[in-house]
Protein backbone atom coordinates (compact mmCIF):
# COMPACT_ATOMS: atom_id res chain seq x y z
CA UNK A 1 0.00 0.00 0.00
CA UNK A 2 1.31 3.41 -0.64
CA UNK A 3 -0.25 6.78 0.52
CA UNK A 4 -3.58 6.65 1.78
CA UNK A 5 -5.51 4.95 -0.62
CA UNK A 6 -5.60 1.54 0.00
CA UNK A 7 -4.57 0.69 -3.63
CA UNK A 8 -1.30 -2.30 -3.52
CA UNK A 9 0.83 -2.21 -6.20
CA UNK A 10 2.25 -5.42 -8.23
CA UNK A 11 4.10 -6.61 -11.25
CA UNK A 12 2.96 -9.19 -13.79
CA UNK A 13 5.69 -11.47 -14.89
CA UNK A 14 4.37 -10.88 -18.61
CA UNK A 15 6.46 -7.74 -18.45
CA UNK A 16 9.65 -10.26 -18.32
CA UNK A 17 8.82 -11.88 -21.73
CA UNK A 18 12.43 -11.55 -23.41
CA UNK A 19 14.07 -12.73 -20.11
CA UNK A 20 11.96 -15.29 -18.42
CA UNK A 21 13.98 -18.73 -18.43
CA UNK A 22 16.60 -17.18 -20.61
CA UNK A 23 18.39 -14.34 -18.45
CA UNK A 24 15.60 -15.08 -15.46
CA UNK A 25 14.17 -17.63 -13.76
CA UNK A 26 10.83 -18.05 -12.07
CA UNK A 27 12.63 -17.59 -8.84
CA UNK A 28 14.98 -14.63 -9.92
CA UNK A 29 11.68 -13.01 -11.43
CA UNK A 30 9.73 -13.23 -7.89
CA UNK A 31 12.84 -11.79 -5.84
CA UNK A 32 13.07 -8.80 -8.69
CA UNK A 33 9.51 -8.00 -7.82
CA UNK A 34 10.05 -8.16 -4.13
CA UNK A 35 13.69 -6.10 -4.42
CA UNK A 36 11.38 -3.24 -6.22
CA UNK A 37 9.02 -3.30 -3.24
CA UNK A 38 5.68 -3.74 -5.15
CA UNK A 39 3.60 -6.77 -2.89
CA UNK A 40 2.01 -8.19 -5.65
CA UNK A 41 2.43 -10.99 -8.17
CA UNK A 42 0.36 -12.07 -11.58
CA UNK A 43 1.40 -14.80 -13.68
CA UNK A 44 0.12 -16.05 -17.03
CA UNK A 45 -1.10 -19.65 -16.22
CA UNK A 46 0.38 -21.40 -19.58
CA UNK A 47 3.63 -19.24 -19.69
CA UNK A 48 4.47 -19.45 -15.78
CA UNK A 49 3.08 -22.69 -14.25
CA UNK A 50 5.26 -25.09 -16.10
CA UNK A 51 3.14 -28.37 -16.77
CA UNK A 52 0.44 -26.24 -17.04
CA UNK A 53 -2.35 -27.38 -16.60
CA UNK A 54 -1.20 -29.79 -14.77
CA UNK A 55 2.20 -29.01 -12.83
CA UNK A 56 3.60 -31.13 -10.36
CA UNK A 57 2.37 -31.35 -6.88
CA UNK A 58 6.14 -30.40 -6.11
CA UNK A 59 5.95 -27.55 -8.91
CA UNK A 60 2.79 -26.10 -6.71
CA UNK A 61 4.37 -26.54 -3.58
CA UNK A 62 7.41 -24.94 -4.34
CA UNK A 63 5.96 -21.88 -5.80
CA UNK A 64 3.70 -21.55 -2.50
CA UNK A 65 7.38 -21.41 -0.79
CA UNK A 66 8.97 -18.95 -3.26
CA UNK A 67 6.04 -16.31 -3.32
CA UNK A 68 5.58 -16.47 0.62
CA UNK A 69 9.59 -16.36 1.05
CA UNK A 70 9.42 -12.83 -1.14
CA UNK A 71 7.02 -11.75 0.74
CA UNK A 72 4.52 -11.55 -2.41
CA UNK A 73 0.32 -11.80 -2.93
CA UNK A 74 -0.85 -13.63 -5.55
CA UNK A 75 -3.43 -11.58 -7.15
CA UNK A 76 -4.49 -12.27 -10.75
CA UNK A 77 -4.06 -15.53 -12.54
CA UNK A 78 -4.80 -14.96 -16.23
CA UNK A 79 -5.84 -17.81 -18.66
CA UNK A 80 -7.31 -18.27 -22.10
CA UNK A 81 -10.29 -19.70 -23.48
CA UNK A 82 -9.48 -21.06 -26.74
CA UNK A 83 -12.76 -20.78 -28.40
CA UNK A 84 -10.92 -22.15 -31.69
CA UNK A 85 -9.54 -25.49 -29.77
CA UNK A 86 -10.56 -27.41 -32.80
CA UNK A 87 -9.68 -26.78 -36.06
CA UNK A 88 -13.06 -28.49 -37.28
CA UNK A 89 -15.65 -27.12 -35.12
CA UNK A 90 -16.43 -24.61 -32.02
CA UNK A 91 -15.88 -25.35 -28.50
CA UNK A 92 -18.94 -26.83 -26.96
CA UNK A 93 -20.55 -25.15 -23.81
CA UNK A 94 -19.00 -28.35 -21.94
CA UNK A 95 -15.68 -27.91 -22.88
CA UNK A 96 -15.54 -24.05 -22.10
CA UNK A 97 -17.09 -24.92 -18.94
CA UNK A 98 -14.73 -27.72 -18.22
CA UNK A 99 -10.98 -25.35 -19.04
CA UNK A 100 -12.59 -22.41 -16.94
CA UNK A 101 -13.13 -24.73 -13.96
CA UNK A 102 -9.63 -26.42 -14.35
CA UNK A 103 -8.14 -22.90 -14.36
CA UNK A 104 -10.37 -21.63 -10.95
CA UNK A 105 -9.27 -24.55 -9.86
CA UNK A 106 -5.12 -24.38 -10.02
CA UNK A 107 -5.79 -20.67 -9.42
CA UNK A 108 -7.08 -21.50 -6.17
CA UNK A 109 -4.11 -24.18 -5.20
CA UNK A 110 -1.45 -21.60 -6.22
CA UNK A 111 -3.00 -18.82 -4.07
CA UNK A 112 -5.07 -16.12 -6.35
CA UNK A 113 -7.98 -14.26 -5.66
CA UNK A 114 -9.14 -13.80 -9.59
CA UNK A 115 -8.76 -15.40 -12.93
CA UNK A 116 -8.70 -13.22 -15.79
CA UNK A 117 -9.97 -15.53 -19.04
CA UNK A 118 -8.72 -14.31 -22.43
CA UNK A 119 -12.07 -14.65 -24.29
CA UNK A 120 -11.91 -15.79 -28.19
CA UNK A 121 -13.79 -13.61 -29.73
CA UNK A 122 -16.19 -13.21 -33.15
CA UNK A 123 -15.94 -9.86 -34.52
CA UNK A 124 -13.15 -7.20 -36.60
CA UNK A 125 -14.09 -5.02 -33.00
CA UNK A 126 -13.34 -7.88 -30.57
CA UNK A 127 -17.05 -8.75 -29.21
CA UNK A 128 -16.52 -12.10 -27.31
CA UNK A 129 -17.76 -15.47 -28.17
CA UNK A 130 -21.61 -15.21 -27.24
CA UNK A 131 -20.54 -18.54 -24.73
CA UNK A 132 -18.85 -16.53 -22.62
CA UNK A 133 -22.14 -15.78 -20.38
CA UNK A 134 -23.23 -19.21 -20.18
CA UNK A 135 -19.88 -20.55 -19.52
CA UNK A 136 -18.96 -17.55 -16.99
CA UNK A 137 -22.43 -18.63 -14.91
CA UNK A 138 -22.44 -22.06 -14.70
CA UNK A 139 -18.86 -21.82 -12.95
CA UNK A 140 -19.99 -18.76 -10.90
CA UNK A 141 -20.43 -21.28 -7.74
CA UNK A 142 -16.99 -23.05 -8.11
CA UNK A 143 -15.72 -19.24 -8.17
CA UNK A 144 -18.05 -18.79 -5.17
CA UNK A 145 -16.66 -21.81 -3.34
CA UNK A 146 -12.98 -20.92 -3.98
CA UNK A 147 -13.02 -17.29 -3.45
CA UNK A 148 -12.18 -16.11 -6.56
CA UNK A 149 -13.71 -13.17 -9.04
CA UNK A 150 -13.31 -13.91 -13.08
CA UNK A 151 -12.67 -10.97 -14.72
CA UNK A 152 -12.43 -10.14 -18.72
CA UNK A 153 -9.95 -8.03 -19.47
CA UNK A 154 -11.19 -4.28 -20.92
CA UNK A 155 -8.20 -3.92 -23.39
CA UNK A 156 -7.41 -1.51 -26.77
CA UNK A 157 -9.30 -0.94 -28.90
CA UNK A 158 -12.69 -1.42 -26.74
CA UNK A 159 -13.44 1.64 -25.21
CA UNK A 160 -15.41 1.76 -21.12
CA UNK A 161 -18.16 2.98 -22.59
CA UNK A 162 -19.41 -0.25 -24.93
CA UNK A 163 -21.53 -2.93 -25.65
CA UNK A 164 -19.00 -5.50 -24.18
CA UNK A 165 -18.56 -3.49 -21.15
CA UNK A 166 -22.15 -3.28 -20.81
CA UNK A 167 -22.41 -7.05 -21.10
CA UNK A 168 -20.62 -7.42 -18.38
CA UNK A 169 -21.64 -5.47 -16.20
CA UNK A 170 -25.26 -6.64 -17.12
CA UNK A 171 -23.83 -9.93 -15.99
CA UNK A 172 -23.42 -8.71 -12.62
CA UNK A 173 -26.47 -6.80 -12.00
CA UNK A 174 -28.98 -9.77 -13.48
CA UNK A 175 -27.36 -12.21 -11.18
CA UNK A 176 -26.12 -10.13 -8.34
CA UNK A 177 -22.44 -12.09 -8.46
CA UNK A 178 -19.74 -10.74 -6.38
CA UNK A 179 -17.29 -13.07 -8.39
CA UNK A 180 -17.27 -11.13 -11.59
CA UNK A 181 -15.80 -8.00 -12.11
CA UNK A 182 -13.65 -6.18 -14.93
CA UNK A 183 -9.99 -5.86 -15.64
CA UNK A 184 -8.90 -2.53 -16.62
CA UNK A 185 -5.95 -2.87 -19.00
CA UNK A 186 -4.63 1.35 -18.99
CA UNK A 187 -3.86 0.93 -22.44
CA UNK A 188 -7.14 2.42 -23.50
CA UNK A 189 -6.23 5.14 -21.87
CA UNK A 190 -3.11 5.89 -24.47
CA UNK A 191 -3.04 9.54 -25.88
CA UNK A 192 0.54 9.18 -27.82
CA UNK A 193 1.57 7.53 -30.21
CA UNK A 194 4.33 5.38 -29.97
CA UNK A 195 7.02 4.02 -32.59
CA UNK A 196 7.70 0.63 -33.59
CA UNK A 197 5.07 -2.57 -32.98
CA UNK A 198 4.66 -4.96 -30.34
CA UNK A 199 7.41 -5.97 -27.90
CA UNK A 200 6.72 -9.61 -28.83
CA UNK A 201 8.07 -11.69 -32.10
CA UNK A 202 7.43 -10.63 -35.58
CA UNK A 203 4.16 -12.47 -36.84
CA UNK A 204 2.13 -12.28 -39.49
CA UNK A 205 -1.60 -12.10 -39.42
CA UNK A 206 -3.77 -14.11 -41.89
CA UNK A 207 -3.80 -13.42 -45.34
CA UNK A 208 -6.32 -10.44 -45.58
CA UNK A 209 -7.07 -7.86 -48.27
CA UNK A 210 -4.25 -5.21 -48.02
CA UNK A 211 -7.03 -2.55 -47.49
CA UNK A 212 -8.64 -4.75 -44.58
CA UNK A 213 -4.78 -5.24 -43.50
CA UNK A 214 -4.19 -1.52 -43.25
CA UNK A 215 -7.07 -0.64 -41.31
CA UNK A 216 -6.54 -3.09 -39.16
CA UNK A 217 -2.87 -1.85 -38.03
CA UNK A 218 -4.55 1.42 -37.90
CA UNK A 219 -7.08 0.52 -34.95
CA UNK A 220 -4.74 -1.03 -33.16
CA UNK A 221 -2.15 1.56 -33.24
CA UNK A 222 -4.05 4.50 -32.83
CA UNK A 223 -4.08 5.74 -29.41
CA UNK A 224 -8.03 5.04 -27.71
CA UNK A 225 -7.46 7.87 -25.48
CA UNK A 226 -10.27 7.10 -23.21
CA UNK A 227 -11.16 9.80 -20.78
CA UNK A 228 -10.28 8.10 -17.07
CA UNK A 229 -13.07 9.42 -15.81
CA UNK A 230 -15.33 7.31 -17.54
CA UNK A 231 -13.91 5.13 -14.60
CA UNK A 232 -15.58 6.62 -11.45
CA UNK A 233 -19.30 5.11 -12.91
CA UNK A 234 -17.78 1.36 -13.78
CA UNK A 235 -15.32 0.98 -10.09
CA UNK A 236 -17.91 -0.96 -8.51
CA UNK A 237 -17.29 -3.54 -11.25
CA UNK A 238 -13.18 -3.22 -11.39
CA UNK A 239 -11.41 -5.39 -9.52
CA UNK A 240 -7.92 -5.66 -10.98
CA UNK A 241 -5.76 -3.34 -13.49
CA UNK A 242 -3.02 -3.77 -15.63
CA UNK A 243 -1.09 -0.63 -15.66
CA UNK A 244 0.05 -1.04 -19.16
CA UNK A 245 3.29 0.14 -20.54
CA UNK A 246 5.79 0.57 -23.33
CA UNK A 247 8.41 2.76 -22.20
CA UNK A 248 9.57 5.14 -19.59
CA UNK A 249 11.11 8.21 -19.49
CA UNK A 250 14.29 9.28 -17.80
CA UNK A 251 12.02 11.80 -15.81
CA UNK A 252 9.96 8.81 -14.58
CA UNK A 253 7.42 9.54 -16.76
CA UNK A 254 5.32 7.60 -19.14
CA UNK A 255 5.47 9.06 -22.54
CA UNK A 256 2.27 7.39 -24.18
CA UNK A 257 -0.38 6.64 -21.16
CA UNK A 258 -1.49 9.58 -18.81
CA UNK A 259 -1.34 8.11 -15.43
CA UNK A 260 -1.36 10.83 -13.51
CA UNK A 261 -5.47 11.02 -14.28
CA UNK A 262 -5.74 7.46 -14.16
CA UNK A 263 -4.18 7.19 -10.46
CA UNK A 264 -6.25 10.22 -9.51
CA UNK A 265 -9.62 8.84 -11.22
CA UNK A 266 -8.83 5.29 -9.64
CA UNK A 267 -8.39 6.83 -5.85
CA UNK A 268 -11.28 9.37 -6.56
CA UNK A 269 -13.47 6.25 -7.56
CA UNK A 270 -12.28 4.25 -4.25
CA UNK A 271 -10.56 1.50 -6.14
CA UNK A 272 -8.76 -0.97 -3.62
CA UNK A 273 -7.23 -4.02 -5.38
CA UNK A 274 -3.93 -4.00 -7.25
CA UNK A 275 -2.10 -2.27 -9.61
CA UNK A 276 -0.07 -4.73 -11.33
CA UNK A 277 2.38 -3.41 -13.86
CA UNK A 278 2.41 -5.02 -17.68
CA UNK A 279 5.30 -3.79 -19.82
CA UNK A 280 4.75 -4.88 -23.44
CA UNK A 281 7.60 -2.84 -25.11
CA UNK A 282 11.20 -3.95 -26.68
CA UNK A 283 12.23 -7.50 -25.55
CA UNK A 284 15.75 -6.64 -25.07
CA UNK A 285 17.09 -8.66 -22.39
CA UNK A 286 17.59 -7.10 -19.16
CA UNK A 287 15.29 -3.97 -19.64
CA UNK A 288 12.43 -5.56 -17.82
CA UNK A 289 13.91 -5.01 -14.93
CA UNK A 290 14.94 -1.03 -15.26
CA UNK A 291 11.88 -0.06 -16.91
CA UNK A 292 9.38 -1.97 -14.44
CA UNK A 293 11.55 -0.05 -11.26
CA UNK A 294 10.85 3.38 -13.28
CA UNK A 295 7.10 2.49 -13.82
CA UNK A 296 6.88 1.55 -9.80
CA UNK A 297 8.62 4.23 -8.60
CA UNK A 298 5.95 6.54 -10.69
CA UNK A 299 2.94 5.08 -9.27
CA UNK A 300 3.67 4.93 -6.15
CA UNK A 301 4.69 8.92 -6.41
CA UNK A 302 1.65 9.30 -7.79
CA UNK A 303 -0.50 7.71 -5.15
CA UNK A 304 1.81 9.13 -2.14
CA UNK A 305 0.03 12.82 -3.60
CA UNK A 306 -3.13 11.64 -4.41
CA UNK B 1 16.80 -22.56 -19.36
CA UNK B 2 16.29 -21.51 -23.21
CA UNK B 3 18.16 -19.87 -25.88
CA UNK B 4 16.64 -16.36 -26.54
CA UNK B 5 16.55 -17.24 -30.13
CA UNK B 6 13.33 -19.55 -31.19
CA UNK B 7 15.26 -21.84 -33.14
CA UNK B 8 18.15 -23.51 -30.42
CA UNK B 9 21.49 -24.16 -30.49
CA UNK B 10 21.30 -27.10 -28.76
CA UNK B 11 19.97 -29.96 -29.95
CA UNK B 12 20.53 -29.70 -33.52
CA UNK B 13 22.42 -33.08 -35.09
CA UNK B 14 21.75 -35.77 -36.85
CA UNK B 15 20.09 -38.82 -35.67
CA UNK B 16 20.59 -42.31 -37.30
CA UNK B 17 24.24 -43.18 -35.36
CA UNK B 18 27.09 -43.77 -38.03
CA UNK B 19 24.88 -44.16 -40.98
CA UNK B 20 22.44 -40.93 -40.90
CA UNK B 21 19.01 -40.69 -41.61
CA UNK B 22 17.49 -37.12 -40.73
CA UNK B 23 18.67 -34.60 -38.39
CA UNK B 24 16.92 -32.84 -35.38
CA UNK B 25 16.36 -29.57 -34.14
CA UNK B 26 14.73 -27.84 -30.86
CA UNK B 27 12.62 -24.72 -31.57
CA UNK B 28 11.10 -22.88 -28.28
CA UNK B 29 7.26 -21.59 -28.70
CA UNK B 30 7.52 -18.36 -30.55
CA UNK B 31 3.69 -17.52 -29.13
CA UNK B 32 4.64 -16.29 -25.21
CA UNK B 33 2.04 -18.35 -23.98
CA UNK B 34 2.74 -21.85 -25.21
CA UNK B 35 0.06 -23.41 -27.43
CA UNK B 36 -2.11 -26.31 -27.39
CA UNK B 37 -1.03 -28.38 -30.61
CA UNK B 38 -4.61 -28.64 -31.66
CA UNK B 39 -4.08 -24.84 -32.80
CA UNK B 40 -1.19 -25.70 -34.67
CA UNK B 41 -1.96 -25.27 -38.51
CA UNK B 42 0.96 -25.81 -40.16
CA UNK B 43 5.21 -25.62 -39.84
CA UNK B 44 7.91 -25.25 -42.92
CA UNK B 45 11.39 -25.83 -42.09
CA UNK B 46 13.98 -24.73 -44.50
CA UNK B 47 17.60 -25.83 -44.37
CA UNK B 48 20.29 -24.23 -46.93
CA UNK B 49 17.44 -23.89 -49.42
CA UNK B 50 16.04 -27.68 -48.89
CA UNK B 51 12.33 -26.83 -47.50
CA UNK B 52 10.99 -29.85 -45.59
CA UNK B 53 7.11 -30.52 -45.63
CA UNK B 54 5.21 -30.85 -42.30
CA UNK B 55 3.79 -33.89 -43.25
CA UNK B 56 7.53 -35.38 -42.76
CA UNK B 57 8.01 -33.24 -39.72
CA UNK B 58 7.74 -35.60 -36.55
CA UNK B 59 7.07 -33.51 -33.24
CA UNK B 60 8.44 -34.62 -29.92
CA UNK B 61 6.42 -32.13 -27.39
CA UNK B 62 7.30 -33.80 -24.01
CA UNK B 63 6.94 -37.29 -23.88
CA UNK B 64 4.51 -37.39 -26.88
CA UNK B 65 5.65 -37.77 -30.37
CA UNK B 66 4.07 -37.32 -33.53
CA UNK B 67 3.88 -36.45 -37.49
CA UNK B 68 2.59 -32.71 -38.39
CA UNK B 69 -1.10 -33.53 -39.15
CA UNK B 70 -1.30 -35.33 -36.46
CA UNK B 71 -1.33 -32.02 -34.11
CA UNK B 72 -4.37 -31.10 -35.16
CA UNK B 73 -5.89 -33.90 -33.19
CA UNK B 74 -3.88 -32.93 -29.82
CA UNK B 75 -6.46 -30.91 -28.01
CA UNK B 76 -4.87 -31.92 -24.65
CA UNK B 77 -0.87 -31.92 -25.92
CA UNK B 78 1.29 -28.60 -25.31
CA UNK B 79 3.59 -26.86 -26.80
CA UNK B 80 5.19 -25.78 -23.59
CA UNK B 81 6.94 -22.58 -23.51
CA UNK B 82 9.53 -24.04 -21.01
CA UNK B 83 10.63 -27.19 -23.27
CA UNK B 84 11.07 -26.53 -26.81
CA UNK B 85 10.12 -29.34 -29.45
CA UNK B 86 12.09 -31.38 -30.96
CA UNK B 87 11.53 -31.74 -34.64
CA UNK B 88 13.03 -34.73 -36.42
CA UNK B 89 13.04 -34.46 -39.71
CA UNK B 90 13.84 -37.99 -42.32
CA UNK B 91 16.72 -37.46 -44.47
CA UNK B 92 18.93 -40.04 -45.81
CA UNK B 93 22.62 -39.05 -45.48
CA UNK B 94 21.66 -36.54 -42.82
CA UNK B 95 23.32 -33.09 -42.86
CA UNK B 96 27.12 -32.06 -43.29
CA UNK B 97 29.00 -30.93 -40.05
CA UNK B 98 29.20 -27.63 -40.80
CA UNK B 99 27.28 -23.91 -40.74
CA UNK B 100 23.30 -24.58 -41.99
CA UNK B 101 21.04 -22.00 -42.63
CA UNK B 102 17.51 -23.01 -41.14
CA UNK B 103 13.90 -21.22 -41.42
CA UNK B 104 11.29 -22.40 -39.66
CA UNK B 105 7.78 -20.79 -39.98
CA UNK B 106 4.86 -22.31 -37.86
CA UNK B 107 1.38 -21.02 -38.46
CA UNK B 108 -1.39 -21.30 -35.56
CA UNK B 109 -4.67 -20.50 -34.75
CA UNK B 110 -5.32 -17.55 -32.24
CA UNK B 111 -8.89 -17.51 -30.58
CA UNK B 112 -8.77 -13.63 -29.67
CA UNK B 113 -7.73 -12.06 -32.80
CA UNK B 114 -10.66 -11.44 -35.64
CA UNK B 115 -11.11 -14.62 -38.07
CA UNK B 116 -10.08 -11.69 -40.77
CA UNK B 117 -6.52 -11.50 -39.37
CA UNK B 118 -6.23 -15.34 -38.71
CA UNK B 119 -4.51 -17.67 -38.78
CA UNK B 120 -0.88 -16.34 -37.65
CA UNK B 121 2.58 -16.87 -38.90
CA UNK B 122 6.18 -16.73 -37.08
CA UNK B 123 9.10 -16.73 -39.19
CA UNK B 124 12.39 -17.30 -37.39
CA UNK B 125 16.33 -17.70 -39.14
CA UNK B 126 19.04 -18.51 -37.79
CA UNK B 127 22.49 -19.67 -38.55
CA UNK B 128 23.13 -23.27 -36.99
CA UNK B 129 26.60 -25.45 -36.74
CA UNK B 130 26.34 -28.70 -37.00
CA UNK B 131 28.88 -31.08 -34.98
CA UNK B 132 27.76 -34.53 -35.63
Amino acid sequence: MSGSSEISLGVSLYSYGGDFLVTMSLEDCLADVADMGATDIEILADTHVAGYPSPSSEWVDRWLTLVDGAGLRPTCYSSWLDTRLHRDRALSLDEAVAILRRDLELAHRLGFSIVRPKLGVVSLDLIPDPIWRDTVERVLPDAAELGIAIAPEIHSPTPLRSRIVDDYVDLVRETGTEHFGLLIDTGIFQTEERKGGHGDSVYVFGDPEPELRERVAREMSKPLAVDPADLVDLMPYVVHVHAKFWDMTDDLTDPHIPYDGIVRALVEGGFTGSVSSEYEGPRELYRASDVLRRQQLMLRRMLDAA
Amino acid sequence: MLESHVIQAKGFTNVGGDAPNGFQVAVRCPYYRGIWASLIEGVELTVDGETFAAETIRWTLGSSSCATPQLAERDELRWAFEEPAVLTVERPGGLEPGLHELEFAVTWRWSYIPVEMQPTTNISTRTLVLVR
